[in-house]
């Protein structure tokens, strides 16, 4: 009953079907850092402020630290890991790499996630830069290169 | 002892599946149940254990919950309706703007892709937008249990202080009601530190004018007492006026005496007095120029 | 040969940073990112009570893998010792735990569980009791007559007392003569670090080897396995310290936290690996504090503003105990009160306070940040005085290049550069801004400047013994040439997000001739690492582990060119290194290649007499001086009267860090430097009530910058190269954090000339700035 995993879910990641037994207070952030395996999804706060821990879940960007991994069944999940990879980054990592969008890069991630998710909804990069982007916290930048990257990003022709 | 805590404690998950369903746990059960809708506030309190419900009740899967109408009598909200989806509503930016307004005042877009609008009223916390915006415009708030049916309370016997409601521990909020009479306009404005922290002081604004002359006005205001609370004395100072700039210096002048207001480590209580009179008066300026 | 300052081709390049790909993809590899066999998780039991006695810790209900209660603790460690100690400090070192609770964060246990989940849980079936006693937090407050006592059998709150720089009566006699001193008290709050990835540990003891593996989110490796060491009571080579990716830093990972501690001693008597993440909350109260000074401070000058003393009476708050650094904030803004003006006299008094507070310790900047706000406050506050502009008064003021090097009467050695060639670019483009005009009348604008010499790279060892860090100054860099041609450089700095792997890499790549992609930079593993004492702390890690790199890497190629000179029959000083070939200057078609050279002399072939096969260099380097680097900024501000919000508009930077290795990622330093400055300028506050419960614990209550509060900043460099650092480099880490505040804060009192003097004090948050705009009156209505 509590304190037991006994709440069974089925959920994609990343395009990868997913079946586990969660207990009913693990966090959708948890579930993805430790059960999956998925570390790049990143926690900082845990109370919903610092937007590290951004996903997509069903195309939506949302605090991972805030849903609960049983809210997922049936829903699709997209981290960091779905979008490029080390020999072959995406044309937005390409950018954030290009522009010095990052330092520490803890915060990293979940901005990726909220701007894929803007290009998924087909917001401007304005929508991007001045609605989406304050939500996140990071420490190191001063955000002005991760601003340039999303211009940079954006100016290449983004298809929603 | 209570300890530094950024994991839930443990509880039973329940995800039903339909109102009656939802209504049936919360009559039955006999311990501490919490429901869950958009969780922006809840999961983090759970986080902090600062919330330590026996049972969560998620609600997200029931159907019907989501609606969202608008037209020319007012908004009429589904408690599940996510403030992302209610702010791109274009019926809603049509009848009722205002709500537009100061959804885009909550939090930041990853939290209004959660935030559901019955949460963030149930939850009444007193420097929350919404509930003041209902108490400007005289809004209900629609309340269903198992044994009793559905009720709609006014947002005046809804909120009764910091997160407390007259919502009995067995009923679930269905709905919240925004409702517009021929003639009115509501605006919402606020201060806070950085734009989606929860607001120094947010004032909602109600008028009804004709030819140039403020037949009626609502002014509610937010972050200042224990619960969203209506100026009256600027209400009736504002009737059968000029709609002029300077009823609106009137209006703010009277704010900054009514407005209850107290001091925190932020902020004294006098400038919240000043703030609400100061977003009083912007608001005036604002929808007498609109007009 | 090419000196230590040649410009090759890749230093000076912005190059892509080399680890990007792998955190943009999600493959950092953070504390909380590694996960082991049997790894059971820890949360650490905190005080909740600012003052008290810890009467009872009952674990009897409590289900859990381990409970180590204060008592426990105490018989199993030995205190962590203190490493700068002040004149007449009798603390030098913690315990690391006690019954005696002297701040609300305070660790009193340690509880291990099979998820952190669980752990939470089992804490709340422990039954502590704490006896509670008064407490106070503000270092003020703390030294009035009656106020409760941090430690009572001292009879006062004073920690320590002691001057620096010219004595007072040469002050006061300074002071007497002048015709002008603007005295203010001015007030620098506390600061939470906030880096993005809190602390994490995981410790591991292998009991047959009997070996401490400790995996920690740290600056400074080498100085957490020396303190773990002693604290357990281990052998130096039974401990190692490895940090992977660091999720910034900023002076709060420089030490060796109790905290951290009582993790190794987890799993050393549970046998199995034990991790502990720092959670948000805990961060508010675990992790040391920056700041938190009052400045009673004056500066005088003659009738035409030709500045003649300046002094400043510190109050300084050291929180519940001397933290690993102790008075050194409060000392650093002693000393670098001066900045680049002639001062002919100069001079602070420290006075630290123990209160029921988190210790105070290192934050970017370090006592630095304090020094600018008081001095450029108090410039701004003498121009206004004397009628004069801001920008000439400083001008007037400001050393000039060839005063340069000189001793300052706080004992600085500055070394380098043209003060006033930031401040002249500085002006030249604040002239040229057409702001945009204010929404309405009821927003003030404002532009000002600050400016700044700044301490960098730590420092003659000999140098930090006489003022009491007992942390060796210098760097050592090892550099091999694999057989294979490609480079490994090891250090003992760490990265922490500043980019560092990749401008070693540059050095390194330079001067040896290889792409840089060939250069592996390894840190952060006591196990690999060459020893650092003090590893990255101190905007040192480019300044001394750089130019450790180019000393091992120019040994390193000269040992090429002798292998390869006795192989071509030609005198080395002949030879150069070119993409991966060795050939007469100016004969490309001579020669050899590097790889095959290489190859050779690891099997011990084709080496000249008394030439050893290794291709590998280590270089110690002790550098002979501090580096100063300088800047100039400036911000432009709009007020609402209204409100008392402010916006920066926007906002300049001139700065000479000395050789720039590259310039993107000085950009970013700087850049970032100024975002956590404008925090501090505009929001930032750890909150306490009197007694000492803090009352920011979230990111909810404690502000840091969004992107919205950040303006684009326009940035102009320049290069005066260190003289003594192989290399050319200064320090870039602190400056953005340095003076930004004091530039905002200078911009807002511009804006606001009715109050001006009143800006004594961030954050200039709306509730403190309306309330000085409205007792001046210059509020509507």
């Amino acid at each position: 009953m509590t304190g037991e995993p006994d709440i069974r879910i089925t959920t994609t990641v990343n395009d990868v079907t997913v079946e586990a037994q969660v207990e009913g207070r693990t966090l959708l952030s948890d579930f993805l850092r430790h059960d999956v395996g998925l570390t790049g999804t990143h926690v900082a706060c845990e109370h919903g402020v610092c937007g590290a821990c951004t996903v997509l879940v069903d195309d939506q960007p949302v605090r991972s630290c805030l849903m609960l991994a049983a809210q997922v069944d049936g829903c699709r999940v997209d981290t960091v890991e779905s979008l490029g990879t080390q020999d072959d980054l995406s044309p937005l990592q390409s950018a954030m790499w290009a522009e010095h969008g990052l330092q520490c890069g803890f915060c990293t991630p979940g901005i990726l996630m909220t701007v894929e998710g803007g290009r998924r909804a087909g917001l401007d990069v304005r929508q991007v830069v001045e609605d989406a982007l304050p939500g996140h916290l990071c420490r190191c930048t001063g955000y002005q290169n991760i601003r340039n990257a999303i211009e940079s990003y954006f100016a290449q022709g983004v298809q929603a | 002892m209570k300890g530094y805590c950024m994991k839930p404690g443990p509880f039973r998950y329940i995800a039903a599946q339909s109102v009656e369903e939802a209504l049936d746990v919360l009559a039955s059960a006999e311990e501490d149940v919490a429901i869950l809708a958009g969780g922006q506030s809840l999961v983090s309190l759970m986080n902090l254990r600062l919330a330590r419900p026996d049972i969560v009740l998620d609600i997200n899967r029931v159907p019907g919950l989501a609606t969202v109408q608008a037209d020319d009598s007012g908004a009429r909200i589904g408690a599940l309706a996510r403030a992302a989806v209610v702010e791109r509503d274009a019926s809603v930016g049509r009848y009722v703007p205002a709500l537009i307004t100061a959804i885009g005042h909550i939090g930041h877009p990853q939290v209004r892709n959660r935030t559901t609008i019955g949460g963030n009223v149930a939850h009444a916390d007193p420097s929350s937008e919404l509930p003041g915006l209902l108490a400007c415009m005289e809004g209900t708030v629609t309340l269903a249990s198992a044994s009793r049916g559905a009720r709609e309370v006014g947002w005046d016997e809804f909120f009764i202080s910091v997160f407390t409601t007259c919502k009995e521990p067995d009923e679930l909020v269905t709905s919240v009601n925004f409702p517009m009479a021929p003639g009115w306009r509501y605006a919402y404005d606020e201060v806070a530190t950085r734009h989606g922290d929860y607001p120094l002081a947010g004032v909602s604004m109600g008028l009804r004018v004709d030819g140039g002359v403020v037949q009626e006005a609502r002014v509610s205001v937010v972050g200042v007492a224990d619960r969203p609370v209506r100026l009256s004395s600027v209400e009736a100072a504002a009737a059968g006026q000029d709609a002029s700039a300077a009823l609106a210096r009137d209006m703010a002048g009277i704010a900054r005496t009514e407005c209850p207001a107290s001091d925190d480590a932020h902020v004294s209580a006098e400038h919240r007095r000043w703030l609400a009179g100061t977003l009083v008066s912007r608001l005036m300026a604002s929808m007498v120029d609109a007009a | 040969m090419r000196t230590d300052t040649d410009r090759p081709g890749l230093v000076g390049s912005s190059v892509k940073r080399v680890n990007d790909p792998r955190l943009l993809v999600g493959r950092g590899r953070f504390i909380d990112d590694i996960s082991m066999p049997g790894m059971a998780h820890a949360t650490i039991v905190r005080s909740t009570i600012p003052s008290g006695t810890v009467t009872s810790f009952d674990v009897a209900d409590c289900e859990a893998l381990l409970v180590l209660g204060v008592d426990e603790i105490a018989a199993a460690t030995r205190p962590i010792p203190c490493v700068w100690i002040a004149p007449g400090q009798e603390q030098v070192e913690v315990p690391v735990a006690s019954r005696q609770v002297r701040y609300v964060g305070q660790p009193i246990g340690i509880v291990v569980a099979p998820s952190r989940a669980e752990a939470e849980d089992a804490v709340e079936c422990l039954a502590i009791d704490l006896a509670a006693e008064d407490g106070v937090a503000d270092s003020l407050q703390a030294l009035e007559p009656g106020a409760p006592l941090v430690y009572p059998e001292r009879g006062s709150n004073i920690g320590v007392e002691f001057p620096i720089g010219d004595p007072s009566e040469l002050v006061e006699e300074a002071m007497a003569s002048a015709a002008v001193v603007v005295s203010r008290r001015l007030r620098i709050p506390r600061i939470v670090p906030s880096p993005l990835e809190t602390r994490g540990v995981i410790a591991d003891w292998n009991p047959g080897l009997e070996q401490l593996t400790v995996w920690m989110s740290t600056q400074t490796p080498h100085h957490v396995r020396d303190h773990i060491a002693h604290s357990l009571r281990l052998r130096a080579d039974q401990v190692r310290v490895v940090a992977g990716d660091v999720g910034g830093g900023f002076g709060s990972k420089e030490h060796l936290y109790a905290d951290e501690l009582l993790v190794c001693l987890a799993a050393m008597r549970l046998g199995r690996p034990v991790k502990w993440i720092e959670d948000r909350v805990e961060h508010f109260t675990a992790t040391f504090h920056g700041r938190d000074a009052y400045h009673d401070a004056r500066l005088a000058m003659t009738e035409d503003g030709t500045f003649l003393a300046i002094h400043t009476s510190i109050t300084g708050n050291l929180g519940a105990h001397f933290s690993n650094v102790g008075t050194g904030p409060f000392r650093v803004s002693a000393v670098m009160l001066p900045g680049p003006y002639r001062l002919p006299v100069a001079g602070a008094s420290i006075r630290a306070v123990f209160t029921n507070t988190t210790p105070t310790g290192a934050y970017r900047g370090f006592g630095m940040q304090e020094a600018a706000w008081v001095r450029e406050r108090l410039v701004d506050e003498a121009a206004r005085e004397l009628g004069m502009s801001a920008i000439e008064l400083r001008r007037k003021n400001m050393y000039r290049s060839d005063e340069l090097p000189l001793v300052t009467p706080t004992f600085q050695e500055y070394d380098s550069g043209d003060y006033g060639r930031a401040l002249d670019l500085v002006d030249a483009r604040v002239r040229a801004y057409a702001p945009a005009p204010p929404a309405s009348a009821r927003i003030r604008q404002g532009i000002a400047v600050a400016t700044h010499v700044e301490f960098t790279g730590l420092g003659p060892s000999k140098a930090q013994d006489i003022v009491g860090f007992r942390l060796g100054g210098y760097e050592t860099a090892v550099v091999r040439m694999e057989p294979d041609g490609s480079v490994f450089v090891s250090s003992g700095v760490m990265g922490m997000g500043q980019g560092i792997e990749t401008t070693l890499a540059q050095l390194a790549a330079d001067r040896l001739g290889v792409p840089l992609e060939r250069v592996r930079v390894q840190l952060g593993d006591t196990g690999v690492a060459p020893y650092s004492a003090a590893g990255s702390i101190a905007s040192r890690s480019m300044t001394v582990g750089g130019g450790a790199v180019v000393r091992a890497s120019t040994a390193l190629r000269e040992k090429i060119l002798r292998i390869a000179g006795a192989k071509l029959e030609v005198s080395p000083s002949d030879l150069e290194l070119v993409e991966g070939q060795i050939h007469v200057k100016g004969d490309p078609r001579t020669g050899t290649s590097l790889e095959e050279l290489v190859t050779r002399a690891w099997l011990g072939l084709d080496l000249p007499e008394g030439e050893s096969p290794d291709l590998e260099c280590k270089y110690v380097h002790e550098p002979l001086n501090i580096s100063y680097p300088y800047a100039t900024h400036a911000a432009a501000v709009s007020v609402d009267l209204d409100t008392g919000q402010v916006a920066v508009d926007a906002y300049w930077v001139a700065h000479d860090s000395g050789v720039v290795v590259n310039p993107m990622i000085v950009d970013g330093q700087i850049m970032g430097g100024v975002a956590q400055g404008l925090g501090i300028a505009l929001f930032e506050k750890m909150l306490y009530a009197d007694d000492g419960q803090p009352l920011s614990t979230t990111f909810m209550d404690y502000l840091i910058p969004l992107s919205s509060d950040v303006p684009t900043m326009v940035m102009d460099h320049y290069e005066t190269p260190a003289p003594h650092i192989p290399g050319g480099m200064k320090g870039v880490g602190e400056g953005g954090t340095i003076v930004a505040p004091a530039a905002i804060g200078n911009a807002i009192a511009a804006a606001l000339p009715e109050i001006a003097e009143q800006i004594l004090e961030t954050p200039l948050s709306p509730g403190r700035l309306w309330t000085l705009i409205h007792k001046a009156g210059l509020h509507d209505g």
